[in-house]
């Protein structure tokens, strides 16, 4: 092969063949730079402090905003006096529900319309009123200053008692917002085909988001065209939701977030405080920073409902399960927001299983509303499903690994007309994980260890899990732009909310372009300059803009080699596009560099546009996990020591090697939170208002509180039906079967069933006592 | 938000005194904790007054009678590193690393954490409580799961927070102060003030009064001292269950014992019965199980926390093992 | 603004300053002689020291990465905000602004504070060192170099922090254990849950510095 001169940053590296037009690409075989472990390509902005979080945005001129919020949880706004906080020092406006910008403007919880000033505050930290001052101090100052007359009415926080008939309505409707049921088969018959049956009650705390990163934004308007930068996960659903608000066309609205400081479900969309900050800036015709205080986020920025969960199933000693009954109980908050959405999705569809039956009620609260946390439903449901297996396992005396084996299902059974996966990851999650974590040694020399019968016990566990969505699918568009100088800039909506998503991007584009990632420029997440892209979450965001991705770039080729034809007057379908050269199949000697096709040299830029294509009819896409635990407990003291972790993940294609196993190491150490030391404390037997706002009284874990060991095993089936990429979704799964795994060592090592979570020192002391005295 | 504040900053401690005794005034020395009970209007001055330049408050030094004298204003991190500190009372080592996180150990001094006020969520949060003033503890009907199980007497069930005031108390240390009126000593275990004495006051220091140094007595021989704290998270927590053990031992006999514990009352909690129990005894599985037994026999648990009784009595076994051991070494 | 004409000694010069006076175990620091007898003379209201009244705007000098920054602020403003919000320096973060995260870990005299708990006011005449003063010109320095290669973050909020906290160790404990790195890092929370590879950039970077 001749030597050719190297344009620019090409590196020659292989190039797919680029498909003909209307033709779907081929699955790739093999990659060169997909699945490697490459460093982000922002790396270098996150780690030299040059990356511009939306929170560090600073204009020329721009003031600093704060809310007022109700500290009860339920209270009628009497009467707001502006008078004093207005006079104050460097306030510039000043905004409640009495002022004209405040009328007609609405905010929408769900399908429920209220007014984005509601004088009715349902939850203790809905807004009151806001100001905009020259220093984020007065600020603060002034909105401590609005002196406020409140109704104060009764309330209900316990979501366990919101349905009794003597506590407070919390919307006019009553208290129960929806109840869902779910059945197939005959669950009374499985139950009576059973060898076993057991039944537990499970519960499972209220868990906040708490990003690193406030919610908050800065507005500015430039004319009638408001800019909003936001700590966000999607852009348009920033733009889409503050146009609503304002009654501003789309055209009119720009929403812009380069980076955010993580969000984990709650910063999906905007907040009433993008709102307020817009209309304070306009109000005050000047560029306004509001970042809710870390106390502020903890009641409005959404949680994670806390649960109960009862459920009965029933097995045969061959490990048949004849039937799971599951019934569960959550809050949305004050207001609709999925209470129990989701929680009952492993009953229904985790296991093999013909006669399913599930309830959920989601009940209204006097507190924050839910949003989205990671995952929505399934850890929790996984807390009781996972516990409940490795239950029966033991009444049967079959290895709980054993007893999952025997269940996997290819098919979803809770789909209608039980459409198949397109791969189930989950056998090999299960026997690949179980032998990686050295389960049944491991067994065996733990009972060794805890025959010597000290204070310290130690345990092994596992959990398994789906995940309800994470194929991706459209809507989803991107630009690729080829500059006359064979430079090249990804243009896509999506944001990168920590998981890669860039560097990712950048390696499929690299790949089917046959160049290096690092020379991709990416620009992203911002409305104005990107194509519409739906938020990032649901662990779709891979499976969404990879395949886009890929489509665009085979876009660009396409042209390149539409072009090209022109310029070498040979048949478009006889040139083969090499990364930097276009060549004749019939004779290599003729060959073009793209550099010198002469419709790029006239316009410029080339542009190659992808649209995310369908799913695959009748079949499902979700990946498929088992995490497995070792841990040690002082049965004196309470105390949980994880010795050890290994999360174990079918997610398709991995694309990236290094961000896989972040992602893989940050969900078990989420789920650790969520198993052992979170928990949304509120005063429910006095005020109602909430305890712990702040993170020393809501405990995330720290460095101490994570196994230095900590292992991340993908299992890599090709999933060629999946998209043209073969990933699938990553981000939720990791974090699914953490705590159940836990929950389960915790089991073993003590003898205890641990049914409530978090299982702090407190309650495994409580526990163990109660035992010891009982 | 800080509200608005004065900021004077002396060279010298007279001034500094002088400064505090004029008016609302709040010593900033660390400022870990005072900005945030600033922050929370637990303390509402319009004037702080920092002593965190007073060099000669730092450091920890050797008496000629072979006992330590620190500093008010030497940081957590200097106490947890002090080699004299290590060597001498290991337990007081081992209680500073274990306050907060290490940032705050950077900052935090010494005073301030003998000082500082308690971490009640009711009392930090914004709830008009009894010690803020108010007329009822929110604590007691509330959510008590952190909260004391001995010398609330009902009214205030507040944990005192430090780690290093219950070693300190165990030891026989006095803090010195000065004031306006001049000098005096204090023993640490005096330091604290229980709610039926006064449900406002945290210490018994007057206002205007600074901590400038702690004296600790010389080790006597055989002493073993160690300090224990159970807490929900590994790192920047305050103790579920703590202990500080100062046990002074003649070969496998324990001739005199302080034991302290925190995470247990509204003052570092002086057990008298767990110490008369193990006085003059072996560390034997018997009497180990009496001196648990004993430490929480007068327990008044809450609601939510009736855990803590058998974590301390769980807690206790453990370090006291932990001591015989040792000692067998 | 000035340059400062300690910019040649952030080397070992400052380091080893910061370390004594943290350490503090200088021999006799608490006079005998000043502090008993007890004071027991009349003070004088008028002999205070600075004063920095609570409704004006006061100058302090903050010597940030070796420059010093003239700035007017009000007494209760944190370090953090007069970095990010005055000067500019928004690589330092702010996630809770009450000392329980660590995003504002920034070292002080070389050593890991936060400067949400630390008064601008308070951090005159010390030697203050955010992220963007680990940079060599557009160089990364070897902690940087370390959170990249070994992927220490993903949303990468707390990163600068956890950066400082890494530094801080480094500057104090040349070649950490495991145990040390994790007690190092236990001052600052990670909700992405990157920890084990913010462990193993620890551990690379001292390497990297020992080169």
């Amino acid at each position: 092969m001749a030597t050719r001169d190297k344009i620019y940053y090409t590196e020659g590296l292989p190039v797919p063949e680029t498909p003909d037009l209307g033709t779907q690409p081929a699955f790739w075989k093999k990659t060169d730079l997909v699945g490697k472990p490459i460093p982000r390509v922002d790396a270098y902005e996150r780690v030299s402090g040059t990356a511009v979080y939306p929170s560090d945005i600073l204009l020329p001129n721009m003031i600093y905003a704060a809310i007022l919020r109700c500290p009860h949880p339920h209270a009628r706004v009497k009467k707001i006096d502006i008078a004093e906080a207005g006079k104050m020092p460097g306030v510039r406006a000043v905004i409640t529900g009495d002022s004209k910008e405040a009328k007609g403007v609405k905010w929408k919880y769900r399908d429920m319309e209220v007014p984005l000033f509601d004088s009715h505050c349902r939850f203790e930290g809905e807004v009151v009123a806001a100001v905009a001052a020259d220093s984020w101090y007065q600020a603060r100052d002034a909105a401590q200053a609005i002196k406020v007359d409140y109704e104060v009415l009764p309330f209900v926080v316990d979501y366990e008692r919101s349905l009794d008939v003597s506590v407070p309505r919390v919307q006019e409707k009553g208290n129960l917002l929806s109840e869902d049921t779910y059945s197939r088969g005959d669950v009374e018959k499985g139950f009576a085909e059973a060898d076993i049956v057991l039944e537990q009650t499970y519960h499972t705390q209220c868990e906040l988001h708490t990003p690193l990163e406030l919610h908050g934004c800065v507005a500015n308007w430039d004319g009638d065209r408001l800019t909003v930068w936001e700590s966000s996960q999607g852009v348009f659903a920033v733009q889409s939701r503050v146009a609503e608000a304002l009654n501003l066309p789309l055209s009119k609205v720009r929403a812009s977030g380069h980076y955010m400081g993580g969000g984990f479900g709650s910063k999906l969309w905007p907040g009433k405080y993008t709102v307020i900050s817009a209309m304070l800036a306009r109000k005050a015709a000047r560029p306004v920073k509001m970042l809710l205080s870390r106390e502020e986020t903890y009641l409005c920025a959404g949680n994670r409902p806390a649960g109960t969960m009862r459920i009965k199933a029933g097995v045969r000693k061959d490990g048949t399960i004849t039937a799971i009954d599951f019934d569960c109980i959550g809050p949305s908050g004050a207001y609709p927001a999925g209470g129990v959405q989701l929680v009952d999705w492993l009953a229904r569809d985790l296991y093999l299983c013909a006669n399913v039956r599930t309830r959920g009620r989601d009940v209204l609260i006097n507190a924050g509303p839910a949003r989205p946390f990671r995952a929505p439903g399934h850890p929790q449901g996984a807390w009781a499903l996972e516990q409940m297996i490795d239950e029966l396992a033991k009444a049967i005396d079959m290895d709980p690994v054993q007893l999952r084996l025997k269940n996997v299902p290819l098919k979803s059974q809770a789909r209608e007309g039980t459409p198949p996966y397109t791969s189930t990851g989950l056998r090999q999650c299960l026997e690949k994980g179980a032998e990686k974590f050295d389960w049944q040694a491991s067994l065996e020399r733990i009972r060794k260890f805890n025959e010597q019968n000290n204070h310290l016990r130690r345990g092994i566990g596992m959990g398994a899990c789906l995940w309800v969505a994470g194929g991706g699918g459209p809507p989803s568009t991107v630009v690729i732009k080829l500059f006359r100088d064979g430079s090249i800039n990804l243009n896509m909506g999506a944001s990168d909310i920590g998981t890669g998503t860039k560097t990712i991007m950048a390696q499929v584009a690299a790949e089917e372009l046959g160049v290096q990632p690092a020379i991709i420029q990416i620009e992203n997440a911002d409305t104005a300059t990107t194509q519409y892209a739906t938020p990032s979450g649901g662990s779709k965001t891979v499976p969404t803009e990879a395949p886009t991705v890929r489509n665009a770039a085979i876009a660009l080729k396409q042209e390149l080699l539409a072009a090209a034809a022109e310029d070498m007057e040979v048949p478009e379908d006889e040139l083969e596009y090499i990364g930097d050269e276009i060549i004749w199949s019939r004779d290599a000697a003729k060959r073009l560099r793209i550099t010198e096709v002469s419709r790029l040299k006239k316009r410029g830029v080339m542009i190659g546009t992808g649209y995310r294509g369908p799913n695959p009819a009748d079949k499902v896409v979700n990946p498929f996990a088992a995490h497995f635990c070792e841990l040690e407990v002082n049965i004196l003291s309470g105390e949980i020591n994880i010795i050890r972790f290994l999360g174990v993940h079918d997610s398709g294609r991995v694309m990236n090697r290094m961000t896989f196993d972040n992602q893989v190491y940050g969900g078990i150490v989420m789920g650790i939170g969520f198993g052992l030391t979170e928990s949304r404390q509120l005063d429910e037997r006095q005020t109602g208002r909430l305890c712990n706002k702040n993170w020393h009284d809501y405990k995330l874990p720290t460095a101490m509180d994570v196994p230095l060991e900590i292992t991340s095993l993908p299992i890599e089936l090709d999933d060629p039906e999946s998209n043209n990429t073969g990933a699938k979704g990553l981000g939720e799964p990791v974090t699914i079967p953490t705590a159940a795994a836990i929950a389960n060592a915790l089991c073993m090592a003590t003898g205890v069933r641990f049914t409530r979570a978090p299982v702090s020192p407190m309650e495994v002391v409580r526990k163990l006592s109660e035992r010891k005295e009982g | 938000m800080l509200p608005k504040f004065s900021y004077i900053r002396p060279d010298k401690l007279d001034q500094a005194v002088a400064q505090i005794q004029a008016g609302n005034a709040a010593i900033h020395a660390g400022g870990t904790d005072l900005l945030g009970c600033l922050r929370e209007r637990i303390i509402k001055s319009e004037k702080i007054v920092s002593i965190s330049g007073l060099e000669k408050l730092r450091g920890v030094r050797e008496t000629v009678e072979g006992g330590l004298r620190i500093g008010a204003l030497t940081t957590i991190t200097g106490m947890a590193e002090d080699p004299l500190v290590r060597k001498k009372y290991p337990g007081l080592a081992m209680a500073a690393s274990e306050v907060a996180s290490p940032q705050l150990r950077n900052q935090g001094t010494l005073g301030g954490n003998l000082c500082q006020k308690p971490r009640c969520w009711y009392y930090r949060g914004e709830f008009h409580c009894l010690r803020k003033g108010g007329n009822q503890c929110y604590a007691i009907e509330g959510e008590n799961q952190f909260h004391a199980i001995f010398g609330h007497d009902n009214i205030c069930v507040i944990t005192h927070p430090s780690d290093t005031a219950p070693v300190l108390s165990a030891l026989g240390a006095k803090v010195q102060v000065i004031g306006p009126g001049g000098g005096r000593n204090i023993a640490v275990a005096d330091l604290h003030v229980p709610p039926r004495d006064d449900v406002r006051a945290e210490t018994v220091l007057d206002q205007g009064e600074i901590i400038t140094h702690v004296d600790i007595p010389p080790p006597p021989a055989g002493l073993y001292t160690s300090y224990r704290k159970v807490r929900a998270r590994r790192s920047w927590d305050f103790a579920l269950a703590g202990a500080a053990l100062a046990l002074v031992m003649d070969g496998d006999r324990v001739v005199r014992a302080s034991i302290v514990f925190s995470g247990a009352a509204p003052v570092p909690w002086r057990s008298r019965e767990a110490e008369q129990a193990l006085a003059g005894n072996t560390l034997s599985d018997d009497t180990i199980d009496k001196v648990c037994r004993a430490a929480t026999a007068g327990a008044k648990p809450l609601r939510e926390n009736r855990y803590k009784v058998p974590m301390f009595r769980g807690m206790l076994e453990e370090e006291l093992r932990k001591a015989r051991l040792q000692e067998k070494a | 603004m000035e340059k400062n004409d300690h910019d040649d000694k952030q080397g070992n010069g400052y380091s080893r300053r910061g370390f004594m006076q943290f350490i503090g175990v200088g021999a006799g620091v608490v006079g005998a002689s000043l502090l008993s007898p007890p004071l027991r003379r009349p003070l004088k209201a008028e002999d205070v020291g600075t004063i920095f009244p609570a409704s004006e705007m006061v100058k302090v000098r903050l010597a940030v990465n070796g420059t010093v920054h003239a700035v007017l602020v009000e007494p209760r403003w944190s370090l953090l905000y007069v970095l990010r919000e005055i000067i500019g320096m928004t690589g330092t973060k702010i996630g809770c602004d009450r000392g329980e995260c660590g995003a504002c870990t920034v070292l002080i005299d070389d050593v890991p504070r936060y400067s949400c708990m630390t008064l601008a006011v308070e951090a005159e005449n010390r030697t203050i060192t955010t992220v963007e003063g680990l940079m060599k010109g557009e160089e990364l320095g070897p902690v940087q170099t370390a959170f990249v290669e070994t992927d220490a973050f993903q949303c990468g909020y707390c990163t600068s922090g956890q950066i400082m906290a890494v530094e801080g160790l480094l500057r104090k404990v040349e070649s950490p254990s495991p145990e040390e790195i994790r007690l190092g890092c236990s001052g600052n929370l990670c909700r992405c849950g990157a920890y084990p590879n913010i462990f193993a950039a620890a551990g690379k970077a001292a390497q990297l510095k020992s080169k």
